[in-house]
């Protein structure tokens, strides 16, 4: 039997259960129907206007907090305090395996950091921006990883609102209006500007008072780089209430004015007005990590857990300290435990693999790097990946493998420093010195903030008789990493041989 | 994202293409047995009413049809169903039920039959409304405070709240501002109703506030209503949500708790009933539905929260204590009490599914996906394994990261300068002083052995020289096939140049079978312009500044018969005199003596018998040699012409110093020019424009000046060019005369070339001063210092000071002089003792193979190793052909391998990786045997090579020549 339902409602309701394609086609049939006319019309097809409005937004919304695209001028030309800490310099690390940036792969990608400071402005250009700079995976199920905007997305009818004939005054007159169409502006067609006027002209109308336009102001400063009206927004916004974004809003703010510690001080605020709140613990670990302060992000992270026990980022993280900290084994157990959680991914098996090695669990190894392989995306991983494999046929001795693995890992990405180094040194035990030598001053050059490579090209050249070169090479390691006792060892080595001449 | 999984009680899947929504289930004691146990209601969009009363099943069977108590089908869609006492004198519980257009009472009553499956329910209709618009929700409370009875308010899509208190409809208004129905709940703490309005907040209307408002039966007459000051319905107090809500709920759990949650598409909020905040939580995800459902601890509120990714989460205020993976995405959710279990969660999905479940720890089972994993035939694996290990040893060998050498030639150059001057001449500047400019016309013939891609062939040439064309973009070619380029050379310029040489190079790319768009190689060929090109012949000139004058051994000859095609227009009868007239305007006269076996260059400016003398040396050779004359010397006896030279190197020094204060001023004239600027914006920027005080006119003037600095320094900058260009032309000549004067080899020549003109290019920041001041001291203290302790001790210092723009030049012509005395005492020029110390910068990277010799050779096999040194220094400038650069490296590596017992100790990664392995453990001997026997093999290799080129005639004799070289070496260098 038949059963008529009004289709508004239907739509409402498809909305409600986020079935958004449907709830925007129905619209679409009723808006056919009853043109939509900024002047007169009827309420039911402002309503279905509405509701495609807040549809289309949905389908490509991606939380402003989350959303951080540095251009790459920014990067290049940034000062700021972080920058200049990240964990580039920790020692000891080039010869574990980690990814390209440094940063060890935790199995979640975030903006921002996820591929850390390009050193060059020809590795600014090459990694990769937008695209990858997905949400944490606790979050991006179910929501939609924007490529780029909205407004690229080919519409055959072209967009469904017109921004430029918008009566933008008209309609920040309109409370029941303004706000969604404020979201459609700002998220699905990325118009800062048109949104920036209506979020003015609606602050106004609602004669200063209402905190969220004021948040929205912000947000639209924030995105045309005008962080010092952004924070006066988002700090007026706060006095009239206390909101969790707003704190996040404010302390991005700070964040990319370069003031880490007022960002802290700004969340620990925030903490006293929302005691508990995950996404503020998680802001504080960040800023904490990215100045590479290991341990007390990880004490941060460990009171999200308490708060969130299924907390991927924290887990990931935690687990990674634990495995930079050398404790495999405890590590392992926390990347299991991901694993259990149903996080499949190429950098998961990657870790597991590689504490699966570090803990002496060689059965695991292999198949667990042979999923990573299976499940890599970008060459970028794969290249990774067979570094690590790489390492680990070093650990076991099977040096052909290890040969074969490095090649692999350079074929897929060229500008592995570490496998460079790595390489050359398995190049140096065949007797090839200028191999070697080339591979040497390869890595060097990618990655000038390793130490090995330096460090190598000096005994290299030491035992070729170089010695010019090789206390060169010396200083440089030593410069990278000024605590290393062989370098130092052989600096003085040198510097009595010169003496002694 | 959850350890486990909601552990399955009951399920039920319900019709088939049915939908179902957040109002469609509802849970309690609907038949009123009085048990306490609840019963599922649940009404679908497709008009389905359906009944459970779930028992957990006791055997596998499927669905147990006892537990469905009852399944009518409805006239119309069921929006929402309630459970509450809607009819007025019964205390009993009824379901009202929500159709579009109509709201009815039905009361549900079960009879027991005799056995447990033969239970009979009936639904009855009690009253019914016919709705005048189209309903979207419906809330229940004891509105107005009145207790025991039940009153309904359904909201309608166009805002419409309408009262009904049981059988009777009491009053309708409409919402203010609507436009999209948000969440409807009643508060019965405060008696009124709370809803999420379009404008994205929480507004709480009083019920007494809505009954007195105007009574409204249509949208207009509210408007109206408004517009004529009528009572305006005004929300009690509301909240900026800033997102819209999925659900308001009011729960009720004690006296104390008195909150109001609202389930916002991002945050989930807590609110007092007064509207202040409680506590809000951002979700990370987006949710569905949820439920508070108790207190357990004081003050705090337990709740259920599903979301999109399949998660039942439960919240005790923020914190999160459980987290269960439900089988799918919830529209409702609520808590039943069974009759063998309580608090079950009830959970209906938008396709029907109806699942009561509890907590567990049933993992939630997420199986990864199988790697693709046949059983392996080891055998098999085995094989393919080998034939791989092959394919790589196999590819290693032919290519790899760093390209191996090769040994056949994928391609030859030939170049040829015609004979003939063109007719016309090409030249761009027609003539100079009214001395016609001619042009040369060059023939480059390529033909390949082997395919050829993308091939480009570049023409360099000395300044002030140019050629037509100098890039040409080449066909790719077939194996055998050839092909050829032509271009013209002509001077270009008023100032004669340094060099008639010139350079060709091709750039192509070899495919080989593995990489079809090719290997990258380059090869070079250079060729040389005849003298006739910048020159005429002339009559000349008896009084000259300077003269130099060289000895030969042999009869003197016949100038006219060397310089052929100048002795023309020779007036001279004997031939003994020449001159050259340079198109630029010097003149140069070449003049041989009638009875010695002297010749004298004179002209006016000494750096232009720089070419004649080159040229004049070259014929001789070329003469000599074709008429059989097999010890052919020739010499220069006079004083070397250091106060000439160093007047060139003055007059280059000096406009480099002079580009550097007109840089400086430049500089200071642009800071100027800024401030001004800078000054002038604020001015403009001002709101009150104060007078610009004559600043515009400052910043035309500074405008001007810098514009005519810039001028100035341009020109200086030509010169300086120009400069550099006579200098070159001068070191040049002073190489030749030293060489000549002290005999030395063409390999100590070449050192003492790459030692005055360490640099082809003058930059501002390093110039020819400095890097020859430094090359020049280090060939002081290193082998023409005078105690080999000065040698040794000043290697460790080399390399110390960074090169910049000397303050003057008194300490290059001290060096430079003492270089040419330390010569002409018979220092020897070499890098031998230099095998394991930094050599000067710019042979450094090619004589870095030479480096890589071990320390032992030098003791054993001491007078080898020079010749080994600078061999490959020699490279650098005889060999013509650089073949990627890396065919020398590779060859050397490989000798290098061989020797490589000795470095055995190999360097080691601070992980000892690497491990102590001797590669060959041959005696010394016959590793000396062996590396000399390469060496030999090398020169062989190379004169091999350089039988190949051509523009290079004497080359083919090289091969013996170098051998014997090499015996007489070690003989030479005893003293």
């Amino acid at each position: 039997m038949e059963v008529t339902i009004d289709p508004l409602f239907l739509a409402w309701s498809y909305f409600r259960r986020r079935k958004l394609q449907q709830c925007a086609d129905i619209c679409t049939k009723i808006l056919q129907d009853n043109p939509y006319d900024q002047d007169c019309s009827l309420p039911i097809s402002e309503a279905a206007w509405s509701l495609k409005t807040r549809a289309l937004t949905e389908m490509v919304y991606i939380d402003e907090v989350e959303v951080d695209q540095e251009g790459i001028a920014e990067m290049m030309l940034d000062e700021s305090s972080i920058a200049q800490v990240t964990p580039w310099n920790k020692p000891g690390w080039r010869t574990q395996p980690v990814t390209q940036s440094g940063r060890p792969i935790t199995g979640f990608v975030r903006p921002s950091t996820q591929s850390g400071r390009p050193g060059t402005m020809e590795q600014a250009i090459k990694t990769p921006r937008t695209a990858s700079t997905a949400r944490p995976v606790t979050s991006a199920s179910g929501r939609f990883i924007r490529l780029g905007t909205a407004s690229m997305l080919t519409n055959p009818d072209g967009p469904f609102i017109n921004l430029s004939r918008l009566n933008l005054a008209k309609y920040s007159q309109k409370p029941n209006l303004s706000r969604t169409l404020f979201e459609y502006i700002f998220h699905h067609e990325n118009d800062v500007k048109n949104a920036l006027d209506l979020a003015a002209q609606a602050t106004e109308h609602a004669q200063f008072k209402d905190w969220w336009w004021k948040v929205q102001l912000g947000k639209c400063y924030y995105r045309l780089g005008l962080y010092r009206e952004a924070e006066k927004q988002f700090r007026s916004a706060l006095n009239h209430q206390e909101i969790v974004d707003t704190y996040l809003y404010l302390a991005k703010v700070y964040q990319r004015l370069d003031q880490p510690i007022t960002a802290l001080n700004l969340f620990k605020q925030g903490l006293d007005h929302f005691p508990g709140e995950v996404t503020l613990l998680t802001g504080i670990a960040r800023i904490h990590e990215e100045m590479n302060n290991i341990s007390s992000a990880t004490e941060y992270y460990r009171d999200v857990l308490k708060q969130d026990n299924t907390h991927v980022e924290a887990i990931a993280c935690i687990g990674s300290n634990h495995f930079y900290t050398d404790q495999p084994e405890i590590a392992l157990r926390f990347y299991r435990r991901l694993l259990q959680m149903g996080v499949y991914n190429c950098q998961l098996y990657n870790n597991l693999g590689l504490c699966c090695f570090y803990a002496q669990q060689y059965d695991m190894t292999l198949s667990s790097f042979e999923r990573a392989l299976a499940l890599s995306t970008s060459d970028e991983e794969q290249a990774d990946v067979w570094y690590n494999i790489g390492h680990v046929a070093v650990g076991i001795a099977d040096l052909t493998l290890a040969y074969q693995c490095f090649k692999l890992a350079l074929a897929f990405n060229n500008d592995h420093a570490e496998a460079y180094n790595n390489l050359a040194v398995l190049e140096l035990r065949k007797g090839r010195v200028e191999q070697s030598k080339a591979f040497l001053q390869t890595a060097a050059s990618l990655a000038s903030h390793m130490y090995e490579p330096h460090f190598n090209l000096s005994i290299l050249s030491e035992k070729i008789g170089d010695l010019q070169s090789s206390y060169t090479a010396a200083q440089k390691a030593e410069d990278a990493f000024p605590e290393h006792v062989d370098t130092q060892q052989l600096l003085k080595q040198l510097r009595v041989h010169f003496a002694a001449i | 994202m959850s350890l486990f999984k909601a552990r399955d009680w009951w399920s039920a899947v319900l019709g088939e293409g049915e939908e179902f929504d957040q109002g469609c289930l509802c849970v309690g004691d609907v038949d009123n047995s009085g048990s306490g146990h609840d019963k599922v209601v649940v009404g679908s969009y497709m008009g389905m009413l359906r009944i459970f009363s779930p028992h957990a099943s006791k055997s596998s069977e499927e669905v147990p049809a006892d537990a469905q108590l009852l399944e009518v089908q409805l006239q119309n869609a069921i929006i929402q169903v309630e459970l509450g006492k809607f009819v007025s004198c019964s205390d009993l519980l009824h379901l009202a039920v929500l159709h579009p257009r109509k709201l009815s009472v039905f009361s549900i009553s079960g009879t027991a039959g005799n056995v447990e499956h033969g239970d009979q329910y009936q639904l009855k209709l009690v009253y019914e409304h016919n709705l005048q618009r189209t309903a979207c929700s419906m809330t229940h409370g004891t509105f107005g405070g009145v207790s025991g009875h039940h009153s309904l308010c359904v909201q309608s899509m166009d805002g419409m709240l309408m009262f009904f208190e049981q059988e009777s409809y009491s009053f309708g208004r409409f919402l203010p501002g609507f436009l999209l129905p948000g969440p409807l709940v009643y508060n019965p703490r405060t008696d009124s109703f709370l809803t999420v309005s379009s404008a994205r907040q929480l507004e709480s209307y009083k019920y007494e506030t809505l009954a007195v408002a105007t009574e409204a039966e249509t949208r207009q007459d509210q408007d109206l209503s408004v517009n004529s000051g009528g009572k305006r319905l005004t929300p009690d107090w509301v909240f900026v949500l800033g997102e819209q809500a999925l659900e308001v709920c009011v729960p009720s759990f004690s006296h104390s708790s008195s909150f109001i949650f609202i389930l916002g598409e991002r945050n989930l909020y807590c609110l007092r009933d007064n509207g202040q905040i409680h506590f809000m939580k951002k979700l990370e995800f987006n949710p569905s539905c949820f439920l508070p459902y108790a207190s357990v601890r004081d003050g705090t509120t337990n709740l259920l929260l599903c979301n999109h990714t399949n998660m039942l989460l439960v919240y005790q205020d923020v914190t999160l204590k459980w987290a269960a993976q439900l089988p799918f995405v919830p529209v409702a959710t609520r808590l039943a009490n069974f009759p063998e279990l309580k608090g079950v969660v009830t959970s209906l999905s938008s396709d029907g599914h109806l699942l009561c479940s509890y907590m567990g720890t049933d993992p939630s089972f997420f199986s990864t996906p199988k790697v693709d994993a046949r059983e392996a035939d080891y055998e098999q694996v085995e094989a393919e394994m080998k034939r791989l290990q092959k394919l790589i040893r196999e590819a290693t060998r032919t290519q790899d990261i760093l390209p191996k050498s090769m040994t056949d030639e994928d391609l030859t150059v030939k170049v040829a300068v015609s004979s003939s001057m063109d007719d016309p001449s090409q030249a761009l500047i027609p003539d100079i002083d009214g001395l016609l400019i001619p042009s040369i016309t060059v023939q480059v013939k390529l033909k390949a052995n082997s395919v050829i891609q993308t091939s480009k062939l570049t023409v360099s040439i000395q300044p002030p020289l140019a050629v037509t064309q100098d890039q040409f973009i080449l066909e790719p070619m077939d194996i055998g096939s050839s092909t050829s380029v032509k271009f013209s050379a002509f001077l270009n310029g008023r100032y004669l140049p340094a060099d008639l040489k010139g350079e060709i190079t091709v750039s192509y790319n070899s495919p080989t079978e593995l990489n079809p768009t090719g290997v990258p190689k380059i090869l070079q060929s250079t060729f040389t312009l005849p003298l006739a090109l910048v020159c005429v012949p002339s009559s000349p000139a008896k009084t000259t500044k300077f003269k130099i004058t060289l000895d030969t051994n042999q009869a003197p000859v016949q100038l006219s018969s060397i310089f052929s095609e100048f002795s023309i227009k020779s007036e001279d009868k004997d031939g003994n005199s020449l001159a050259f007239q340079f198109l630029p305007g010097p003149k140069v006269t070449l003049l041989a003596s009638k009875t010695s076996q002297r010749y004298r260059i004179q002209s006016d400016s000494f750096e232009d018998m720089w070419l004649v003398a080159k040229e004049l040396v070259r014929r001789f050779d070329q003469y000599f040699s074709k008429l059989g004359v097999k010890d052919f010397k020739k010499s220069f006896s006079g004083p070397l012409p250091l106060q000439e030279y160093f007047l060139s190197v003055d007059h280059h020094f000096q406009l480099r110093v002079s580009a550097k204060q007109y840089q400086d001023l430049l500089s200071e004239q642009a800071v100027q020019f800024r401030a001004i600027q800078r000054r002038l914006l604020t001015r403009f920027k001002d709101k009150t424009p104060a007078p610009l005080q004559n600043l515009d006119t400052l910043l035309d003037t500074t405008y001007n000046q810098v514009m005519a600095l810039a001028d100035a320094a341009e020109e200086n900058h030509t010169q300086l060019e120009e400069a550099f260009v006579r200098l070159r032309g001068s070191t040049q000549l002073l190489v030749l005369l030293l060489s000549l004067s002290q005999g030395l080899t063409p390999e100590q020549t070449a050192i003492l070339e790459a030692t005055l003109l360490p640099l082809l290019q003058d930059t501002p920041q390093l110039g020819w001063e400095e890097s020859c001041d430094a090359a020049v001291s280090h060939l002081l203290r290193t082998c023409l210092s005078r105690s080999p302790k000065d040698q040794a001790t000043s290697l460790a210092h080399t390399g110390a000071q960074i090169l910049g723009l000397p303050r003057d030049t008194d300490r290059l012509k001290r060096h430079i002089s003492l270089l040419c005395d330390r010569i002409a005492k018979g220092g020897r020029l070499t890098l031998a003792s230099e095998a394991n110390v930094q050599v000067p910068a710019q042979v450094q990277h090619l004589a870095a193979p030479g480096g890589i010799e071990p320390i032992p050779e030098v003791s054993g096999d001491g007078e080898d190793l020079p010749q080994e040194a600078t061999k490959f220094i020699k490279k650098k400038h005889s060999v013509k052909k650089v073949r990627k650069d890396k065919k020398e490296e590779s060859k050397e590596s490989s000798e290098a391998s061989v020797k490589e017992g000795e470095a055995a100790d190999e360097p080691r990664k601070e992980k000892k990786e690497t491990k102590k392995e001797p590669k060959k453990d041959s005696s010394s001997k016959e590793k000396k045997e062996s590396s000399k026997e390469k060496k030999e093999r090398d020169r062989d290799k190379e004169g091999k090579e350089a039988s190949k080129e051509l523009g290079d005639k004497k080359v083919s004799k090289k091969p013996s020549a170098k051998v014997k070289e090499k015996k007489k070496e070690p003989e030479a260098s005893e003293d």
